[in-house]
């Protein structure tokens, strides 16, 4: 009976604490119109292939992403009925190269988050756990890695072939995890490790693995998803330039549209519209910022110093 | 004090040893060609070649023999014969000049209005500040930098007209002597302006200080009057892809730093120790200036630490899109020929850039912040 109540005051309490937070999320507005613009973005991602098989169906040829063209019209056109976001100099649909250039973008931000997640808490986690010469030569490999700008890094893998969305987001989330996610995941684990619990779990007779993923992995993944949210961002950007310079594996990216509507106009002298230049670069700036607000919005949820403190 | 920078030096030169490491071998493993398959026709020619150059030992060999000439402070010879050092070095003045005086503008313009919005408490201006710049902070530098010369060329051009120069073709700022003095006299000013804003700041002086970097730059038009270099001058310093590079960095860092200003205004603004400056009825801008903002630097200064990467990143791109003679031009270079040496050497020095500049914000952060250089020591 006893039993039964004790576990049913530690289930109440949890539930508050993240009621909380989720309360605290809520109210930061960073947070909540980053996830609505990365609400839009999502879905413009997905109803790309169900246009293509609704509205668009009937002229399959004129809205294909890559090879379409409206022989009706003149190009490059501005935004109409047929064509919201207008055409390019190739007269292809701005709209569907656009929505159809997310999903690369989409590949790379999960990529990138999912691998620096993972190696910045691996490396962050074992470095404040087991100090020492191994915390050390790790904390120095960190701020090694920090000093290598990935676009430089890109531009030589990408003699050896060109880059896929996966090969780019891995790529740059190794940089990112033994680099800043390790720094900040390390620094906030060190705190965590002077908590009394640990002390508690390691005299009962914890073993290392079990102490780091029950007791300091949870504890540090808040921070860890403001530091990996912020390297997204990087990430976005970073394509976007590899797209740009046309050492991507696909020709489709948001950086291959800004790259085309830039040259079209420098090159050709044509007056491309400002539809058609401003959807891939303001595509990945905003769904860049996005990640920003997200990330910046739960640092500050997370930050223990920014607490309610109000006279 | 001293003891705290020694420690950090010290710890940064074992960073760099190992950054040069992790970039010889990132290099030599990743970079698909020989450079004696490019240049030697037949198999002996590139045999000899080979040789020549060292590249058929073991790279572990390789490495020892690079390393051995990397801690005298030798980043050793070109595959052309050219020291890698010199190549460095005659791209780094435009490349350092960009990114120093657009970082600093930047830093000083984030912290000023990030200060004001945040006290005004005006919640259009705060809504309207964060979306300007976090748009700013992720913009796509190509972009960027085709807006700012769609929109400002012409008015670039009106300006070269003012000291009677010809609009020029965008393109690589003319090398030479001139351009190294230009370099470093510019940041020099900046960072002494900056310099005696914070000595003025301190012994309130109001006025100096918000007059100091004008000063500094007073003092560098000033030297280079008398050295009689003036019309060379203005022009390289006005020089138009020099122009949009600045201007493009200090938009991109701008709003990072503005953002972590005002955030940190905001939540020192209810502290006890403001209530009991009003209280004592000090003047608003003096409680917002001499108590308010010393607390909330030292956050966006660590944000400036962290974003450094993110703006070399950007950097990188400006200069690639401007065809400015930066690093990158020569990085490019170096790549598509296969020049390992170089390729290394560029790797080394943006890193070894990054750890200056991250020597010195520590210092000012434990000049400002005793903790942190307590716990620098203890460590």
């Amino acid at each position: 009976m006893t039993d039964d109540t004790a576990v049913e005051i530690e289930y109440d309490h949890e539930i508050e604490g993240w009621a909380d937070t989720r309360k605290k999320i809520r109210q930061s507005k960073m947070v909540v119109a980053g996830v609505a613009i990365l609400g839009v973005f999502a879905v413009l991602t997905f109803i790309h292939p169900v246009l293509q098989a609704t509205i668009w169906s009937s002229k399959p040829g004129v809205y294909r992403p890559e090879t379409g063209h409206d022989p009706a019209i003149s190009h490059p056109s501005g935004p109409t009925l047929d064509h919201l976001l207008g055409t390019d100099s190739l007269g292809r649909d701005v709209l569907s190269l656009m929505t159809y250039g997310l999903r690369p973008t989409f590949l790379v931000a999960v990529a990138t988050a999912v691998s620096a997640g993972v190696i910045g808490l691996l490396v962050g986690t074992t470095s404040a756990y087991f100090r020492g010469k191994y915390d050390r030569v790790m904390t120095q490999v960190a701020d090694a890695f920090v000093l290598l700008p990935p676009p430089l890094i890109f531009l030589i893998a990408s003699k050896r072939g060109l880059l896929g969305p996966f090969a780019l987001g891995l790529l740059y989330g190794l940089f990112f995890g033994f680099g800043p996610a390790a720094i900040v995941v390390r620094s906030r684990a060190l705190s965590v490790m002077e908590k009394p619990f640990i002390d508690a779990a390691r005299s009962v007779g914890g073993r290392p693995s079990w102490i780091i993923t029950h007791h300091v992995v949870p504890h540090v993944i808040p921070h860890v998803a403001v530091v990996v949210l912020a390297g997204v961002v990087g990430a976005l950007v970073t394509q976007g330039f590899v797209e740009f310079l046309g050492i991507a594996e696909y020709r489709y990216g948001l950086g291959n549209l800004v790259y085309n509507a830039l040259t079209y106009r420098t090159a050709l002298g044509t007056s491309v519209p400002w539809s058609a230049l401003m959807a891939g670069a303001l595509s990945i700036s905003l769904l860049a910022s996005s990640f920003y607000m997200i990330s910046s919005g739960l640092r500050e949820v997370t930050d223990p110093r920014r607490g309610s403190r109000r006279i | 004090m001293t003891r705290f920078v020694l420690r950090r030096v010290l710890w940064a030169l074992v960073t760099l040893v190992l950054l040069a490491s992790i970039a010889f071998f990132a290099v030599n493993l990743l970079l698909p060609f020989d450079f004696a398959v490019g240049v030697g026709q037949r198999p002996r020619a590139v045999e000899a070649i080979r040789e020549q150059l060292g590249t058929d030992r073991p790279l572990v060999v390789q490495w020892l023999v690079y390393m051995a000439n990397f801690v005298r402070a030798d980043l050793g010879e070109s595959y052309d014969g050219e020291r890698v050092s010199t190549l460095v070095a005659s791209v780094l003045p435009t490349t350092v000049a960009i990114f120093a005086v657009g970082g600093m503008v930047a830093y000083l313009l984030g912290e000023w209005i990030g200060r004001v919005v945040a006290w005004s408490r005006n919640r259009f201006f705060s809504g309207a500040s964060s979306a300007g710049s976090v748009l700013l902070f992720t913009a796509f530098p190509p972009w960027l930098v085709f807006l700012l010369i769609y929109f400002g060329q012409d008015r670039l051009f009106q300006v070269r007209s003012w000291f009677g120069l010809d609009p020029k073709p965008f393109g690589p700022v003319p090398e030479g002597p001139l351009l190294n003095v230009l370099a470093v006299g510019l940041v020099a000013a900046f960072v002494g302006g900056i310099l005696l804003r914070g000595w003025a700041w301190r012994n309130d002086r109001r006025v100096l200080g918000m007059l100091a970097i004008p000063i500094g730059l007073a003092a560098f038009v000033a030297s280079l009057l008398s050295l009689g270099v003036w019309a060379a001058a203005i022009d390289r310093l006005l020089w138009p892809s020099a122009v949009v590079a600045t201007i493009a960095i200090v938009l991109i860092a701008f709003g990072e730093s503005m953002l972590v200003m005002r955030a940190g205004v905001s939540a020192e603004m209810t502290e006890d120790y403001v209530f009991t400056a009003r209280a004592k009825a000090l003047p608003e801008r003096s409680i917002r200036d001499r108590h308010v903002a010393p607390n909330a630097v030292l956050p966006a200064i660590s944000r400036l630490i962290t974003s450094v990467p993110y703006l070399i990143t950007g950097l990188i791109i400006i200069e690639r899109e401007l065809h400015l003679n930066g690093v990158a031009s020569l990085f490019f270079q170096a790549i598509e020929s296969g020049n390992t040496p170089i390729i290394i050497g560029i790797l080394t020095i943006v890193g070894l850039l990054g750890l200056v500049l991250r020597i010195v914000l520590d210092a000012i952060q434990a000049t400002i912040d005793p903790r942190i250089r307590i716990e620098g020591e203890a460590v």
